[in-house]
């Protein structure tokens, strides 16, 4: 506060230095808004608490081509949308939220003009594929309509529920068929499983891009169950009409509705205990919310290490929290508008329809090699990636008549050889070169504007996406399901009494699931006996019903 | 997919005017949808992050709105509102020596300020006198709907005049009616320095310091710049937004965005609903509106676009084409450098203070008067020679910490350089945009004669000219910030029209909620409170205990249908 002069004192009354809640909830990605907004629609005095000065993590629709051209920062492609139950329980679209679904999906191009195409209808898919191997064609149809099954019957809904220790797990998908598939495909790694399937090497480097390139280790066992739902969800994904930040706003309108408070440019820089049970959070600027109940939403390392302090944890989970494993690789993206949208020479035109492109790579071999640098610290001159032109199916990002925003995005490491000062820039040059070869239209006198943000930029945008992780920690076996961050918080809780998680590192994991802030919100009303107004969706209550019970 | 929906009140546009008049009306229980066409509410209360931490003020950046009832009967701290002190408020009166010291920046170096600058300063301010009378003096000028259309006005009427009178004779006079700025400075200030200094943080808030009769509103921009610390809400004022957003939610209302509005629906000679364009966000186009219509949309875009000719006459829709957007376009850059800006020996005796949060050069009033012939008279970019080329640099992060995190980074944002309305440039609408490189390079080259460190120090560097600004954020008509030029002719009961000031319209039950409309802009809430008094009279709106209309507004005798010719 300033000092008074007589007078002119200050007359603006602020937020109080002191405040209690029944529930804090820290960071407002999507799982804390998921989070906040079920318990207080159940009635919690909730106080939802960002560091940002926006709230939505990432769902960030954001001017970076500035003036003028909004990108989507983070989260584009919404896999979920299908089996969220915030979308059921929630009347979200009277905050004019609308997702599209384009059939055509996602492309993959090639140097020789050919073309790769997965759509939302599976018969248009097996055409695309037919092109270049008919066996590959037949074995994709019949094989989508079991993997439909698994991702429709286990995988999507357990995203929902709370996780099994691994042995109950392995017993109660013993019970079923479609378990017992899913077991099976567990065992095996994504490029085995790939491999076995497909013959021909386009066909293969196309699926296996899209299993995998959310951080999935091509050549590890354990994560198999990944590839049915990425590859599904891949084929199903959403575009947020006017940017990903509308889902956020939507749901942060949810929580002011119900009466919780939504409080940003507000950073949570210690989570408060007593006895071993949580009493509140204080944030920089000195304000101090009194609640036994605090859920965070960061990273392990956010949340116990610096919030709790290490001090305060119970024996054992500091050096857990030490063995967490972040994300394999982070993302280089580079955003840029343009006179005219990217378009595609190659012989088929609904590769301009495309949600997603793929291109750089011309099979499997490229892909890998790709991957093996990102991990080593490289990017090999050999990469590739994923571009997307999002003004296509939304005019509202380009506040400029007439012009485009689109991004092309890679795989990159954290740190980098050479590093990102020097090799940001050089391949800034060398993707839109990539770029141009496949879409010849992208002339450097047709870009308006260009921007490339490194995994540092995520870093700094969204520290708990900590060494530019959007997952908040690797999946790997050892930090999937039960595991998820680690034994001792397995299911959103903590041994801190009172303190939970509700974050992309803890059960199911990242990419805008919704299911750690739902599981949590779950778990937080029926410790406090807090009446559920909401029931599970009827794909998740089968689910339970089947497996859980 | 939506169904067609009926609301009480339906809200053209989700900048400051239309979320704030939303909040009230929701507060008083009407049912309420607001209709913003960007994919963010808030307007010019915006920010942005185009590099990753460092987050810039594209539009607004101070809080001039200190004086505002809205905080108290919206209850915005309970929708976490904050402020970001600076440091330094009131420094003038709480460090005088340091002041004077600091003085005020020229060619040659600093002029300290005078005996008579900071006592003069202190009068004008209310500071130190048996009755301080800044507040109510503020809400006299700003927070009073103007009188009815066609009343006569005396002294007696005038709001501040009569806060003057009671709380401040040694500052009234009658002539006070008729002065501009430089008079009233001449007046109380020692320093033709200072005076250049003060005169154009008051133009860049708003009011020119030689439009006639506009002495106390010009200085009432400076003078809110006091009351609010100098400072900017904490995060920026894109969190004061939210406070008012999250108000209005919490009472129900509905806000959308990407609902672009096409049409104001117009049936019988009164405002049924809107029409939303084909990209809206939104099923079901048409919207309906039982008791009104508010376009919180500028004057222009509401009668020649939205309403349109179908329904207006050509002399009415001539006027409202003659509204002036003269003063307030404003080139805006974001520059970010690898060490603060660090004066040259000229400014020693400013030490090691950044060379930010200042005017430059405030030699004579001549350079000013120059620049606004500029702008206003020649309609050409304005003098980017160093020693003629001036500027207002805000330094907003000496004030908000949080809006540059790259270690070691300073970000200055944003650093304003008044420039003609792109549809008045005599070389076109994008003369300016075309010489963005030129421009910014004088706009280093200049602040280097101040501070010799920045030409080698800048790592980043954004600009959004008037033409950009109107393109982000239609609502700023000609990039103009005040949306239309705030001299009598366009002030108070002539805002933006005579039979206008009322904020009614011709169109039964279509309101004006824009700073298009008294007293324009600076994001004061204003506008949607002195709205208010009128909605109450038309028997729209029915606010509870925590409403308090303004002391000094007049009700109207008989209710008179606004008529134009």
């Amino acid at each position: 506060m300033p000092q008074p002069i007589p007078g002119i004192e200050p007359l603006v009354r602020e937020f109080p230095a002191e405040t209690e809640w029944d529930a804090v909830v820290v960071g407002a990605g999507p799982n804390g808004l998921i989070a906040a907004a079920y318990l207080a629609k159940a009635g919690l005095r909730v106080a939802l608490v960002e560091r940002r000065y926006e709230i939505g993590g990432g769902l960030a629709t954001e001017e970076l081509l500035f003036p003028g051209y909004y990108s989507n920062l983070h989260a584009v492609y919404h896999m979920m949308v299908d089996y969220m139950p915030v979308y059921s329980d929630f009347n979200l679209d009277r905050h004019s939220l609308i997702f599209v679904k384009p059939n055509a999906q996602t492309a993959m191009v090639f140097e020789d003009g050919t073309s790769l195409l997965l759509t939302r209808m599976l018969e248009d898919t097996r055409d695309s594929i037919a092109k270049v191997s008919l066996k590959d064609a037949a074995t994709f149809g019949k094989l989508m309509r079991s993997w439909r099954r698994i991702v429709d019957e286990v995988v999507a809904p357990a995203t929902y529920a709370p996780p099994l220790p691994p042995v109950e797990m392995s017993i109660a998908m013993e019970r079923t068929a479609v378990g017992r598939a899913v077991l099976d495909i567990t065992e095996r790694s994504p490029l085995e499983i790939v491999t076995d399937l497909f013959e021909n090497d386009r066909v293969r480097a196309l699926i296996l891009y899209v299993s995998c390139m959310w951080g999935l280790d091509p050549r590890e066992s354990g994560v198999g169950f990944f590839v049915p739902l990425l590859l599904d969800r891949g084929m199903n994904k959403c575009y947020c009409y006017g940017g990903s930040h509308k889902f956020a706003g939507a749901l942060a309108r949810e929580v002011v509705q119900a009466g919780g408070t939504v409080l940003d440019n507000a950073e949570v820089v210690k989570i408060l205990t007593a006895g071993g049970q949580v009493a509140g959070v204080q944030t920089s600027d000195g304000l101090t919310l009194k609640s036994k109940v605090v859920l965070s939403s960061l990273d392990p390392h956010s949340t116990f290490l610096n919030l709790v302090g290490r001090q305060n944890l119970p024996v054992g989970l500091g050096e857990s929290v030490d063995q967490w494993k972040s994300d394999k690789w982070s993302f280089y993206t580079l955003h840029v508008a343009s006179e005219e949208r990217p378009h595609y020479a190659c012989d088929d035109p609904w590769v301009n329809e495309a949600f997603m492109t793929i291109l750089g790579f011309e099979g499997t071999d490229q892909l890998l090699a790709h991957w093996d640098s990102v991990i080593a610290g490289e990017v090999s001159d050999g990469f590739g990636g994923h571009a997307t032109c999002e003004s296509l199916f939304d005019p509202h990002l380009s506040r400029v008549p007439g012009k485009h925003v689109s991004f092309f995005q890679m795989h990159a490491p954290y740190g980098i050889a050479g590093g990102w000062e020097v090799r940001g820039k050089q391949l800034e040059e060398a993707a839109l070169a990539k770029w141009q070869q496949v879409a010849p239209n992208l002339k450097p006198e047709s870009i308006l504007m260009s921007r490339f943000e490194t995994p540092r930029d995520i870093e700094m945008r969204l520290p708990n996406m900590r060494r530019g992780g959007i997952k908040h920690g690797d999946y790997n076996p050892l930090q999937l399901g039960y595991f998820r961050p680690n034994p001792e918080c397995s299911s959103s809780q903590t041994p801190i009494q009172g303190l939970y998680l509700c974050g992309a590192s803890s059960y199911p994991g990242g990419l805008v699931t919704g299911g750690p802030g739902y599981v949590a919100a779950n778990k937080v009303s029926e410790d406090l006996g807090v009446k559920k107004w909401w029931t599970p969706p009827a794909h998740v209550q089968r689910y339970m019903e089947t497996y859980l019970q | 997919m939506n169904s067609e929906e009926t609301y009480d009140i339906v809200i053209v546009g989700g900048g400051h005017n239309g979320i704030t008049a939303a909040a009230y009306l929701a507060k008083c229980g009407l049912s309420v949808c607001v209709l913003e066409e960007r994919p963010e509410a808030g307007g010019a209360q915006e920010n942005t992050e185009p590099m990753a931490g460092v987050r810039i003020d594209p539009a607004a950046t101070y809080l001039y709105a200190a004086a505002a009832p809205g905080f108290e009967q919206l209850e915005l701290w309970k929708y976490g509102f904050r402020m970001s002190w600076a440091s330094r408020i009131g420094r003038i009166f709480h460090e005088p020596d340091t002041v004077r010291r600091i003085g005020s920046a020229t060619t040659d170096g600093v002029v300290p300020l005078d005996e008579k600058d900071l006592t003069g300063w202190a009068t004008l301010m209310g500071v130190g006198t048996q009755h301080p009378f800044l507040k109510e003096l503020l809400r006299a000028v700003y927070w009073c709907p103007p009188h009815p259309v066609g009343m006569e006005q005396t002294e007696d009427d005038i709001p501040w005049v009569q806060v003057l009178k009671q709380k401040a004779p040694e500052i009234w006079s009658e002539s006070l009616r008729e002065m501009t700025l430089f008079d009233l400075y001449d007046e109380f200030l020692g320093s033709e320095a200072f005076k250049v200094y003060q005169a154009t943080v008051a133009w860049y808030s708003g009011a020119a310091p030689h439009w006639q009769g506009m002495a106390i509103p010009s200085l009432a921009g400076a003078a809110s710049l006091m009351l609010g610390g100098v400072s900017p809400p904490r995060g920026g004022m894109h969190q004061y937004a939210h406070a008012i957003l999250r108000c209005a939610i919490a009472h129900g209302a509905q806000i959308r965005t990407c609902c672009p509005v096409e049409e104001i629906i117009v049936r019988n000679g009164r405002a049924a609903g809107v029409r939303l364009a084909d990209t809206a966000a939104w099923g079901e186009k048409t919207i309906w509106a039982d008791k009104a219509v508010l376009s919180a949309v500028d004057v222009k875009s509401t009668f020649l676009d939205l309403i349109g000719p179908r329904h207006m006459d050509v002399s009415f829709l001539q006027r409202v084409k003659d509204i002036s957007l003269k003063g307030g376009s404003i080139y805006v850059a974001h520059i970010l450098l690898r060490e603060p800006p660090r004066y040259g020996p000229k400014f020693a005796v400013r030490g090691e203070e950044p060379a930010s949060q200042m005017v430059y050069p405030c030699d004579h009033r001549r350079i000013l008067l120059e620049h606004i012939a500029d702008v206003d008279s020649r309609k050409v970019t304005p003098s980017l020679e160093p020693g003629k080329m001036l500027w207002l640099s805000t330094g907003s992060k000496l004030d908000e910490p949080t809006s540059c995190t790259i270690p070691g980074a300073f970000l200055e944002s944003p650093f304003y350089f008044m420039v003609p309305a792109p549809e008045y440039h005599v070389d076109g609408p994008e003369a300016v945009n075309k010489m963005k490189p030129e421009i910014d390079a004088a706009i280093i080259r200049s602040w280097s004669e101040v501070a010799p460190n920045v030409a080698d120090n800048v790592t980043a560097y954004w600009s959004n000219s008037p033409y950009d600004s109107e393109l982000r954020n239609t609502g700023l008509i000609g990039g103009n910030w005040y949306a239309t030029r705030l001299c009598p002719d366009q002030w108070w009961g002539t805002r933006p029209l005579p039979e206008l000031a009322r904020y009614r319209t011709p169109i039964d039950r279509l309101y004006l909620c824009h700073q298009t409309s008294h007293p324009g802009g600076l994001c004061l809430m204003a506008v949607p409170y002195n709205l208010m008094h009128i909605l109450i009279e038309d028997g729209i709106a029915e606010p509870g205990d925590w409403w308090y209309p303004s002391p000094w507004y007049i009700p109207e005798e008989e209710k008179k249908e606004a008529v134009y010719r």
